[in-house]
């Protein structure tokens, strides 16, 4: 708008319109305030009304003007005649004032809108100046309400009444003329008041108190002088009293020693010691039980062993780590640590089983020593037979009391090869221990009846028992130092015999003598002891071996029967559990071609002879003849078969190496000609089965 | 299958072991439907065994044992027997007899017991074999008393004992068309018997033929078997094959070991014993193969002769081969 341009604003955009006059004149003179048209100050002046009122009026002038020049131009005149230019003046007049009314409209609006929004501000301000006074309004009061609702500490003390207060408190602290009038004071005075009286009696019942302290330790001195100058007299009764003890047996002394060193042991021997000891006063007179090691280092044990357990686990975590780059000093840390999770508790027990010897005068001890491993949680046993000047008699019964071997399956299949502990297995895999067997010479084996007998149950063994602790212990006790014992004396049986039997004689006991034949001419002429490596590469075994019947923990031996010519071979197959498992024949005879028990019938039924009929050879209880029976029963057959063999060469019976002395009803029976090797007593001669 | 023992000692697995490692199986019979076998052993147990579950495509190693065993007799049992409807079992002396029907449904109760009478004073002689001849509904029992037995099938009767061999009797075979009955026994001698008459018709002498006899090994005969005009003989001597109506071996086959039991099937011979094989021979004299086996020594063959064509084998061991192809073994059952 031109009238815009000409005002004292910042010119925005001059708009050059060109044709009015007002413009022009306004640009170009200096004075423009004079000369302005001041279009806004006549809108003061103006009235709305009017001004829509003559708008209505013009707008309706220009209709009619309009409606004339149609009508002048419809009937028929020119364009250039003279009403026509008239009307068409007046239209622009017309027009001219329609434009200037809408800049008044324009205008009133505008300044209307800046007028809103001058008073809109105004009356924000207002408002935000009243939001702050409520604001502090409602906070001052919060904080009178606070200050209201503070209670002091001091109102739960308990003060003494007022008129308590004035009359027994001195002046300096009641000072009543203040407090009197000032209820805060007055407070004050009586909180002071307190606070004096409490002093005062507490100093009265430390100096009490402290006095009667110092009459009472003065009185326990007094009494510690007196005890230990008991002490002495009281060891010499002891010691006197010991030839008394041993005298009527009842060995307080040596009991209540082991009673004291017992409380160090861990659990597991703990109760095996006491199992032990209650079947030896109940039962067995010759079992007794010793408690050995060093007690301090047990005690210094039974501080919380977390800390070492943490350590493992990150020096585990360190060990991972460094494998990369440091593998010179990974072996011995790995030593240490299989040291470490192998150690044995420094306390071990002993039991001693005695038993009769060869001779009935001299007592062979079975000495067993318990260990318990503390980190695998597992016993381990080892033992020890004195003494063994009584032992070396014979060659071949090496192996028979060999403390290594001597308690091996003493239950079936208890090899003792393996921890019986699962968990172990983990343990070991961290620390690369590969099998437990490496270390059983030096820890001891830990077989199972050993675990059962420290109250230890692990999940292999039978899932019937779901005892633990002490009760397992004693279920087992009996029997296991029953098997103990007998384990010993067929060892000791055993070894006797094979004295005889390395001097080519086989020992047949009286009672036995009935099972055969007063005349056996086949002799015994070799027994040695082999090894299982042997005994698996001989060629009449492969059927034993193939029925999974021979183990690494069974002792092998090799019997040579001869008679003339006749050489019959006998491995022997001897389970550590003899005689409650029957020793397992296979055998092979050369004489005139070699025959085996798998080629010839009745080689086969000699080793039926002696392998299946335990019950007739086993002898009297419990069964320490059965090796011998056996061994002698295998010479009478060997007996039967060479004498009732027919000998042809050439097609004619020639001369017989072996008159027929035997009796026998029939020599051949049955579909494979069985020869009759059951001897009948006391009619003596043989018959089949 | 369950064991029932009825000897009073309890065995404990070892023993159990040890008994299984000395154990021969010396006769085999079928059931008549072919389903089941029945097994004797040297302990005077029987077993039972389900053929028709071993051969089945799903068996497994349980299948392969026996559904029923049970003491059957004191001493070993030397010979089994199936009529159409029992089993006769032979053990010292005596025999009896067991329901098919009862024996499949596991129940071992016996049916009947026949005394032989062939008690001594010290002992009591076994009964090595047993054949049937239904054209007289007879039980010819051959033993340790060296004599025939023949048994009337329907009354239980003996009627008659053929006397005449020298030792006791190893085989028997019967000749049906002619009425014939052959044997074959320790002295050596095959005797040929008139059923009707009880008279030895004829007796061969094996080991006194060169081509036949071996004396190193004795002159026993352990096994006969006839097809016709034809018989199979051996034992100490070899084995041979005999024209009946001339009585001369026409061949003889080179097998080292004594034979225990030969028989004819379709074209050809097929005989066991010591060396623990099965020998194929041909009528020539030929021997066509030789199959090895697990026992090291073979006692009994059977054949079975209905919809389930096998051949069972078995001697000293506790396992009884089992053949569904005569070429090779298939797999072995065992007690």
């Amino acid at each position: 708008m031109a009238s815009e341009a000409l005002k004292k604003r910042k010119p925005k955009v001059i708009r050059n319109e060109g044709g009015t006059p007002e413009g022009k004149r306004g640009r170009g003179e200096g004075e423009q305030d004079s000369r302005v048209y001041n279009e806004e100050g006549e809108l003061e002046g103006r009235d709305p009304k009017q001004d829509y009122q003559q708008y209505k009026d013009t707008c309706a002038a220009l209709a009619k003007l309009m409606a004339e020049i149609q009508e002048l131009k419809s009937n028929g005149a020119k364009d250039g005649s003279v009403e026509i230019e008239e009307r068409r003046r007046q239209s622009c007049v017309h027009f001219m004032m329609l434009k200037k009314l809408n800049r008044l409209a324009h205008m009133r609006l505008k300044r209307g809108r800046d007028q809103t929004h001058e008073t809109k501000q105004k009356v924000d301000v207002l408002h935000l100046q009243l939001q702050n006074l409520l604001y502090e309004v409602m906070h001052l009061q919060k904080e009178i309400g606070k200050c209201l609702e503070f209670k002091s500490q001091h109102e739960e003390i308990e003060l003494v009444s007022t008129e308590d207060f004035f009359t027994e408190a001195p002046a300096e602290i009641s000072r009543p003329h203040i407090t009197k009038e000032d209820p805060h004071q007055l407070t004050l005075a009586r909180l002071d008041w307190e606070l004096e009286q409490r002093k005062r009696s507490l100093a009265q019942q430390y100096k009490t108190s402290l006095a009667s302290k110092e009459k009472i330790e003065k009185g326990i001195e007094v009494k510690k002088e007196y005890l230990s100058s008991l002490l002495p007299g009281l060891q010499s009764i002891m010691q006197a009293s010991l030839p008394l003890q041993e005298y009527l047996s009842m060995p307080f002394e040596h009991v209540q020693k082991q009673a004291e060193v017992a409380h160090h042991l861990p659990p597991p021997l703990y109760v095996l010691l006491v199992q032990a000891n209650a079947y030896g006063q109940a039962s067995d007179k010759n079992l007794s039980v010793f408690i050995s090691g060093d007690v301090d280092e047990a005690k210094a044990l039974s501080k919380p062993p977390e800390d070492s357990q943490d350590d493992e686990s990150d020096s585990d975590l360190e060990e991972e780590q460094n494998t990369k780059r440091r593998r010179a000093t990974l072996g011995g840390q790995l030593d240490d640590k299989r040291k470490e999770m192998l150690k044995r508790h420094p306390l071990s027990l002993c039991i001693d089983l005695k038993c009769k010897g060869l001779s009935l005068c001299i007592m062979i001890v079975l000495h067993l020593f318990f260990y318990f491993l503390m980190n695998l949680n597992i016993l381990t046993v080892k033992t020890k037979v004195s003494p063994s000047s009584q032992l070396c008699g014979a060659v071949s019964a090496g192996e028979l009391l060999n403390p290594e071997t001597l308690l091996n399956c003493l239950y079936a299949s208890d090899h003792g090869r393996e921890t019986p502990n699962p968990a172990n297995r983990y343990q070991f895999d961290k620390v690369g221990i590969a099998t437990f067997a490496d270390y059983i010479s030096d820890l001891g084996h830990p077989y199972r009846w050993v675990q059962r007998l420290g109250g230890l149950q692990f999940p292999c063994d039978s899932p019937e028992s779901a005892v633990t602790g002490s009760a397992l212990s004693a279920n087992h006790m009996e029997s296991t130092m029953k098997l103990l014992r007998g384990r010993l004396q067929a060892r000791l049986a055993l070894h006797k015999q094979f004295i005889s039997l390395e001097h080519s004689m086989i020992p047949v006991s009286a009672e036995c003598q009935d099972l055969f034949p007063a005349k056996v001419l086949s002799r015994l002429a070799r027994w040695t002891t082999i090894t299982f490596q042997e005994f698996v590469e001989l060629p009449m075994v492969q059927h034993v071996v193939k029925a999974g019947l021979a183990h690494e923990t069974d002792l092998f031996f090799m019997a040579v029967l001869e008679r003339g010519t006749a050489r019959l071979q006998a491995a022997i197959v001897l389970n550590p559990r003899y005689p409650d498992a029957t020793p397992l024949y296979s055998l092979s005879l050369l004489w005139k071609g070699e025959r085996s028990g798998r080629t010839d019938d009745n080689l086969r039924a000699m080793e039926s002879e002696v392998n299946v009929f335990r019950m007739e050879l086993q002898g009297p209880r419990p069964g320490h003849q059965l090796l011998t029976n056996q061994l002698q029963r295998l010479c009478m057959c060997l007996d039967v078969y060479l004498e009732t063999e027919s000998q042809v060469c050439d097609g004619v019976e020639g001369p017989r190496e072996f008159p027929r002395e035997k009796m026998c009803l029939r020599t051949a029976r049955g579909p494979n000609r069985l020869k009759p090797f059951k001897y009948n007593h006391p009619q003596g001669f043989f018959s089949h089965r | 299958g369950s064991r029932v023992r009825l000897c009073v000692v309890k065995m404990g697995p070892v023993e159990v072991q040890f008994s299984l490692l000395h154990m021969s199986v010396y006769s085999q019979s079928f059931s008549p439907c072919g389903r089941f076998l029945a097994a004797g052993n040297n302990y005077g147990e029987i077993s039972v065994f389900s053929l028709s579950a071993a051969l089945s495509p799903d068996a497994s190693e349980a299948s392969q044992k026996p559904i029923l065993t049970f003491t059957a007799h004191d001493g070993p049992v030397f010979s089994l027997l199936s009529t159409d409807s029992h089993l006769l079992s032979a053990g010292n002396g005596e025999i009896s007899a067991w329901s098919w029907v009862e024996l499949i449904k596991r129940v071992g109760v016996e049916h009947l017991k026949i005394d032989v009478s062939l008690r001594t004073s010290l002992e009591i002689p076994e009964i090595n074999t047993m054949v049937l001849s239904l054209k007289d509904n007879s039980l010819f029992v051959g033993g340790g008393d060296n004599n025939i037995h023949m048994m009337d099938l329907e009354t239980g009767v003996f009627k008659s004992t053929l006397q005449g061999h020298s030792d006791y009797i190893h085989c028997l075979a019967v000749r049906e068309r002619e009425g014939e009955l052959l044997s074959g026994a320790e002295d050596g001698a095959v005797r040929i018997w008139d059923s009707r008459t009880g008279r030895s018709v004829h007796c061969v002498e094996i080991y006194k033929y060169e081509e036949c006899s071996r004396p190193q090994f004795g002159k026993w005969i352990g096994c006969l078997a006839t097809d016709s005009d034809w018989m199979l003989c051996g034992g100490g001597p070899s084995l041979s094959l005999w024209h009946l109506r001339s009585l001369s071996p026409t061949s003889v086959f080179p097998i080292l070991g004594c034979q225990r039991q030969a028989a004819f099937y379709q074209d050809l011979i097929l005989s066991v014993g010591e060396g623990g094989s099965l020998n194929h021979c041909l009528l020539s004299g030929e021997v066509k193969a030789q199959i090895p086996c697990t026992p090291p020594c073979l006692n009994t063959l059977a054949l079975n002769g209905t919809e389930q064509r096998v051949l069972t084998l078995g001697g000293s061991s506790d396992q009884i081969d089992v053949f569904t192809n005569l070429s090779y073994r298939a797999f072995s059952l065992s007690f």
